[in-house]
């Protein structure tokens, strides 16, 4: 099978490119003019252009899979509209022009809109109405998997849509769930919260299992591994693992979710709806990121039998340990 | 009522505050958005709750014939737009720089005049809350007579994730005289003509400290001499912290504002009396001043208002402008003269 990924500089994207190379695909993968190409020996052709500018037609010839992996993980809310969704209408447009049928698109957990899960996220969970009132991300993601749903359907697209968690691994544990951490504390909004998270080799891992069985056409997957790890244990890896030490700080999720709405309700009354808080002090993006919910990967377990090839044990090693993939500073990552 | 019809061409960054600043004019409606591309127009649309997206400019306008349209394109794009639309009757409000070159620019002023349609370039900190309080100084004689000028922008646009230095998709500002400096020259240009007068002579300075850069300079420095005064300005992306300083000098007062921190603006006034007295009583009139505007500041941010000072107040006398047939708030000859300067700061003969 050959198939073409999009976002194959990104942290996941490489992920993607050496999962699918283990699982003998042959791979064409599309990487920044300006970005450094991850050593692979040669065994992956290199397509190179930046989704946003260059012509991308003749990425899809003799493709059978796209695998579209390619968004903004920063910058700010324009910047990452631009990279993220109007770069996939360009995508989109391109590969409409060719036969490839098959498309799997990486979309995130943050299309939810946590704030209306009772007890737990799965694949039925609503999704946002309106998100203009989260951040530059949420919105991005969320324009861009509604955008890959319509063309999929004007296409008759065989489509698979993947959301991950927090994605972590070598170079890239920090991640929002975890609170705030500051030079000598962490701070920790609900402790014992669980969090949806699935290493980076685990996640490639589930992307390329939909690529191969055909079962996952049509469906949407929730990517979490299987362990039950809270925010705790996290944040107590991570500062050993990393050797930055602080002081836990940790406060009850009900009590920072009441400041953060006390935030709004005064903002309210002081400014009406135009006031403007920071995250942590937005209720439905407090939620967003700390809400106490339970994550589940049955649909993955049960569609595709995908069983994560890590641990979280055996992730903390493979994400502390010395020798580690170089990875790319976010600046070159966006081509900056 | 009847409500005055605007349109937007263009959805990026800058779309969003006149849009935001059109959502607050209960006798504008906004009949549509467009950008090139279709899923920007309509995210821009939905987030706006405006009726119609577009992918087509022409179509928009033909369909809307709107009192006002707002070009907030990238710059290479205004001058074909602006042309398009004066040339059928429409009114323009175009976002800076009007156009890439000062021949442009006459080319589009003749027309805006042949068809007695308004032309205005956005020149929002003509009416930012500090300018303008700077000018109600001015005309009231408390400021004396204007005898410097001093604006410095200093903006960390080599940051990181900077979209100014992207190598792969250059910056649409780039390609302009002065690379992306030129993106703020305009400002620098209308504010120095505000309180230094037409400029009569102009010398420049331009300068690359980081080496490496795409950009082709770093650093800006004009000294223009005024009809009425002389002006320091610059631009610097090196120092630190951002910030966007307005000093005018005059025969009875300094006064000098930060316009990125509004709405601090302090005041040093001729006192009669003993000096060390006047010092301190300054002292205590700055610190006051100092406070005043780092609550305000916070104030403004928490309230949500814009960071394009100035943009809320310049739109909606635009629009009343329209309503009442007066003179736009911005006159051709104002966007001419900024234009002028722009062009002038960009000439290589008269660099040092």
């Amino acid at each position: 099978m050959k198939v073409l990924v999009s976002g194959a500089g990104g942290y996941l994207g490489r992920h993607i490119v050496d999962r699918l190379l283990a699982g003998g695909h042959e791979v064409r993968a599309i990487i920044r003019p300006t970005s450094p190409v991850p050593t692979w020996n040669g065994k992956v052709e290199i397509f190179h252009a930046d989704l946003r500018e260059h012509d991308l037609a003749q990425a899809f010839a003799g493709i059978n899979v796209v695998v579209h992996a390619a968004a903004a993980t920063s910058g700010s809310e324009d910047s990452q509209f631009a990279t993220t969704v109007v770069a996939t209408e360009r995508f989109l447009d391109a590969m409409a022009k060719f036969p490839v049928k098959r498309l799997v698109h990486i979309s995130s957990l943050v299309v939810y809109d946590w704030s209306r899960a009772r007890h737990a996220i799965d694949e039925t969970t609503p999704l946002h109405t309106n998100f203009y009132d989260m951040g530059g991300y949420t919105i991005a993601k969320s324009w861009q998997e509604r955008l890959v749903t319509r063309r999929a359907a004007a296409n008759s697209w065989d489509l698979t849509v993947m959301r991950p968690g927090f994605i972590w691994g070598p170079d890239r544990a920090l991640i929002a769930g975890m609170g705030r951490h500051f030079s000598g504390g962490y701070v920790m909004f609900g402790p014992f919260t669980r969090l949806p998270l699935t290493h980076v080799v685990n996640c490639a891992d589930s992307i390329v299992k939909a690529v191969e069985n055909h079962a996952a056409v049509g469906k949407i997957f929730n990517v979490v591994d299987d362990d039950d790890v809270r925010v705790w244990r996290y944040v107590r890896e991570y500062a050993k693992g990393t050797r930055e030490r602080g002081v836990p700080i940790p406060i009850p999720y009900f009590v920072g979710l009441g400041l953060a709405k006390l935030a709004a309700l005064t903002s309210r009354m002081l400014f009406g709806p135009g006031g403007k808080l920071p995250s942590l002090l937005t209720p439905r993006r407090f939620e967003a990121q700390f809400k106490p919910l339970r994550f589940s990967n049955r649909t993955l377990r049960d569609v595709l039998a995908w069983r994560p090839p890590l641990s979280f044990a055996e992730s903390v090693r493979a994400t502390y340990t010395p020798i580690h993939v170089a990875v790319t500073s976010d600046r070159e990552r966006i081509g900056a | 009522m009847k409500k005055l019809i605007g349109v937007v061409i263009g959805c990026g960054a800058i779309a969003r505050e006149h849009l935001t600043a059109l959502a607050k004019l209960k006798n504008v409606e906004v009949a549509g958005v467009c950008d090139l591309s279709d899923v920007r127009a309509e995210a821009t649309a939905e987030r706006f709750a405006v009726p119609k997206w577009y992918t087509d400019y022409q179509r928009m306008v033909g369909e809307a014939r709107p009192d006002l349209v707002h070009i907030t394109t990238p710059p290479g794009a205004h001058y074909p737009i602006a042309k398009y639309c004066l040339g059928n009757g429409f009114n323009v409000l175009c976002e800076k720089p009007i156009a890439v070159t000062y021949d442009q620019f006459l080319e589009l002023k003749q027309l805006a005049l042949q068809n007695n349609r308004v032309l205005m370039e956005n020149h929002n900190f003509r009416f930012h809350s500090s300018v303008r309080r700077i000018s109600d100084l001015l005309e009231s004689g408390r400021l004396g007579e204007v005898v410097d000028v001093q604006i410095l922008l200093s903006l960390d646009i080599m940051g990181k994730d900077s979209p100014y230095l992207d190598r792969n998709v250059p910056h649409s500002a780039s390609a302009l005289r002065g690379g992306v400096i030129g993106d703020f020259l305009p400002h620098i240009a209308y504010l120095a003509t505000m309180f230094a007068g037409p400029a009569v002579d102009i010398r420049t300075v331009w300068t690359k400290r980081v080496q490496g850069s795409p950009l082709p300079a770093d650093e800006f420095r004009g000294f223009i001499k005024g009809e009425r005064a002389t002006a320091y300005v610059g631009f610097s992306a090196n120092a630190q912290p951002n910030g966007f300083w307005l000093r005018v000098a005059g025969s009875r007062m300094h006064v000098e504002a930060d316009l990125y921190t509004p709405p601090r603006l302090s005041v040093r006034r001729l006192r009669s009396g003993e000096p060390a007295l006047a010092n301190m009583l300054d002292g205590i009139a700055e610190t006051r001043a100092v406070l005043r505007g780092a609550v305000g500041g916070l104030w403004r941010k928490l309230a949500g208002t814009s960071s394009y000072d100035g943009l809320g107040e310049l739109i909606l006398r635009t629009y009343s402008a329209l309503e009442t047939n007066a003179r736009p708030p911005v006159s051709l000859e104002e966007v001419d003269e900024a234009a002028r300067i722009v062009d002038r700061f960009t000439r290589p003969e008269l660099r040092l």
